[in-house]
This record gives structure tokens, sequence and C-alpha cells, in this order.
């Protein structure tokens, strides 16, 4: 039996522009959210998910409804153009650094801390301590999660933030399920020390 | 079982997918190992504050955004293949209309709504311990109404092979001038 996606991908492919627009706007959250969590990066996340469904787009005449899974072929798309991203972002980082270094400057970077605290409204019931406290969790896991390995990252996102079986991220990541399931575990046990200072 | 056994096996427990044999030694060596105990306790808690990560919205932009880039490529396709556009052609308009006619009020009211929400870390967590050397300029500006401008730096360009697409003007850049807007001191290679 087809699901939603691949009877969306049928009509599409009879010509049916609109069903397209209907697979992006079922995916687009879920999409954006996984690249923005892999490349740590919410800025570039909407123009890496853009250029995913364009790609899709492409290649939507070679789909095979029943066969292929929408939902895999989505992030396996996502994941490689994300792999390029980091590739391209590290070569940028080392020219960069070597700029720096050879041209004798400090190297200070705009990083400021911002106040989360002085622009928040002062309405009542509102929490400074524990909205910060939140924040800090928030971001220390944002963190936990970019300084993971890549071959650790990739699945721990796809399954504790975007909530794909250990089947669909084996067949997205392209891994034996016994090695899916021990990349997961180990992502998670990394974690987990990593966040002990805020658990 | 050994420690370094039973850890394997916490995150079949915590998604209660262990046989019985195994969930049974799992069992009697965290009843008799309070390091383990301590270990698992700790793995439950850190996965259910990373599966509540918030979710992280589309912006308006998307979708528009994301129609006039697939017109454009098909645009260049047709120049090959001679076929037709409109449908794609159509479905764009049916966006950019309503987009181009409130953008203006749009603008303002993510200008100052996304101000807070992003400096209140609502929407998406910027990580301020980021080390990232950039000499990239920032370019700040007010967005009072729809400015279009190139990205900052050199980001336009490096784009994926694949994706040279001509992004001159683009809503998505509107969207992009607003951030920048909301994050007058963070770097282009901000956290969640
Ligand atoms: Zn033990």
């Amino acid at each position: 039996m087809l699901d939603l996606d691949d009877e969306l991908m049928e009509r599409y492919q009879k010509g049916d522009e609109s069903a397209f627009t209907l697979l992006v706007r079922r995916h687009q959250q879920p999409l954006i959210n996984f690249i923005a969590r892999f490349i740590n990066d919410r800025d570039n996340a909407e123009d890496l998910a853009q250029e995913t469904f364009i790609r899709m787009f492409k290649a939507a005449h070679r789909y095979e409804p029943g066969r292929a899974h929408f939902k895999t072929w989505m992030y396996h798309i996502a994941k490689n153009l994300c792999k390029n991203e980091i590739r391209n972002r590290e070569r940028r980082d080392k020219y960069r650094v070597d700029n720096v270094v050879n041209s004798g400057s400090d190297g200070n970077n705009q990083t400021e801390e911002i106040d989360l605290i002085a622009n928040t409204p002062a309405n009542s019931g509102f929490q400074p301590e524990v909205e910060l406290e939140r924040k800090e969790l928030r971001n220390a896991i944002q963190k936990a999660i970019a300084e993971l390995p890549e071959q650790y990252r990739l699945p721990l996102v796809l399954r504790d933030l975007q909530g794909l079986s250990y089947d669909e991220i084996s067949e997205v990541l392209e891994l034996r399920s016994g090695t899916t399931k021990s990349r997961i575990n180990r992502a998670r046990l990394m974690l987990k020390d990593k966040l002990k200072p805020f658990i | 079982m050994n420690c370094l056994q039973a850890e394997e096996q916490f995150s079949a427990h915590f998604e209660d997918t262990l046989d019985y044999e195994t969930l049974q030694g799992l069992e009697e060596h965290l009843a008799a190992c309070e390091t383990c105990q301590q270990e698992y306790a700790r793995f439950q808690e850190s996965v259910k504050v990373v599966q509540q990560l918030p979710q992280i919205e589309p912006s308006p932009y998307f979708m528009p955004t994301l129609l006039q880039r697939i017109a454009e490529e098909q645009g260049g396709i047709d120049g090959v293949k001679g076929s037709t556009t409109t449908g794609w052609k159509q479905l764009l308009n049916l966006f950019r209309r309503p987009v181009w006619a409130f953008s203006g009020i749009l603008a303002l009211i993510l200008a100052v709504t996304g101000t807070y929400l992003y400096q209140d870390g609502f929407l998406f967590d910027r990580d301020t311990d980021s080390t990232v050397v950039t000499s990239e300029s920032q370019k700040v500006q007010v967005a009072t109404s729809p400015v279009v401008t190139q990205r900052a730096g050199g980001n336009g360009s490096q784009r994926l092979p694949g994706g040279v697409i001509p992004r001159s003007v683009r809503p998505m850049q509107q969207h992009y001038v607003l951030k920048q807007v909301s994050y007058t001191n963070a770097s282009t290679r901000g956290g969640l």
C-alpha cells in the first residue's frame, strides 16, 4: 500500500505540481530542524533545506513509489549536502585562521555574550533564573551535540530529535542495523557525560 | 554482565526492546552496581532533555523562496527542453502576491518580535561560547522596510556545486537582513 508521501509523489509525476508543495509543507520543518542541528547553524539551514527539495524535485521522475521512502530519501540527500557544507566550512575556517596568523592580527571575534535578561519583558510570572537555567541547558545540549563526531551525531539527531526508527536511520545512513543501534547508544553515552554538569 | 556490557544495553533498556535474558542480566547488574545505577539514571535524564529540545519554525519566506528557486531552475531547463513552466509560476504567484503585499508590515512585525524572541532565546538559542574566528563584516541595517541586499561576507558565493542559482532579488534575503538586525553582535555562525 502506498503511503501519503508516495501518493503525492505519484500525483506530482503525473503533472500535479501542487502535490510537490504539499510534500514540502509536510516535511519542511523536520528537514530544517535536522539540518540546523546537524550543522549547528540555523542561518544556513533553510538554504540547505531548499537545496534538498530542489534536488528531489529534479530527480522526482526517477522516484519509484513503494520502493523507496520519501522521508529517508530526503534525509539522505540532506545529509550529503550537510557533509559538503561542513567540509567547505572547515576549509574556509582553515583559510581564515591561516590568514589571521599570517597577518599578525589577534583574531578577536565578535562573539559577545548576549544579555538574555535585559531584553525580557517585565511580565508577571516570568522567572529570569528559571529561564536562564533552561536556556543554559539548551545551549549546553546543542553544544554537546555539535561536539559529537559526525558518525555519532548523525544517527543521534535522526533518532532523538527527528524521531526516525532504527530501520529508517539505517536506510538514510546506509548502515547495518547493529551499527546504527550501537552508534546511537554510544552517542547517548557521550552526551550523558558531556551534560554531567547540568543533569 | 559487567559494567561495560551493561552500558551497551542502556538504549535498548530505555526503549524497552531487550529480550528477557538480557533484561534479567542488566537488572541484576544494576541492582548490584551503584555506579551503573547512577549512570543509567543520568543516561535516561540526558536522553529525555535532548528529545525535548524545541523545534525551529520555518520562516515565512521558506516556501516562496523555494518556489522561486524551482521556477528559476525550471526556466534554465526550459531553455533546453522547451517545456512549460506555467504551473510553477502560477504557484509562485499565489505565494508571491500576499507576501509582497504584506512584506512591509511583516518586516516591521518581524523586526520587533524577532528581536524580542531571538534575544529571549525562545526560537533558537545562540551559542555564546562560539570560538569561531570570523573576519566577515556584519552589516547592520535597520529593517523598517524590505531591504534587498546581498548576504554579508561571501556566504552567497559559497553555495554547493550544482546549486548555481542567481540570488540577486529574493525574499529570503530580506529575512536574512531582519535576522542581522536581531543579532547585531552575533557571528554568522551562531549556534542554535
Ligand atoms: Zn556496573
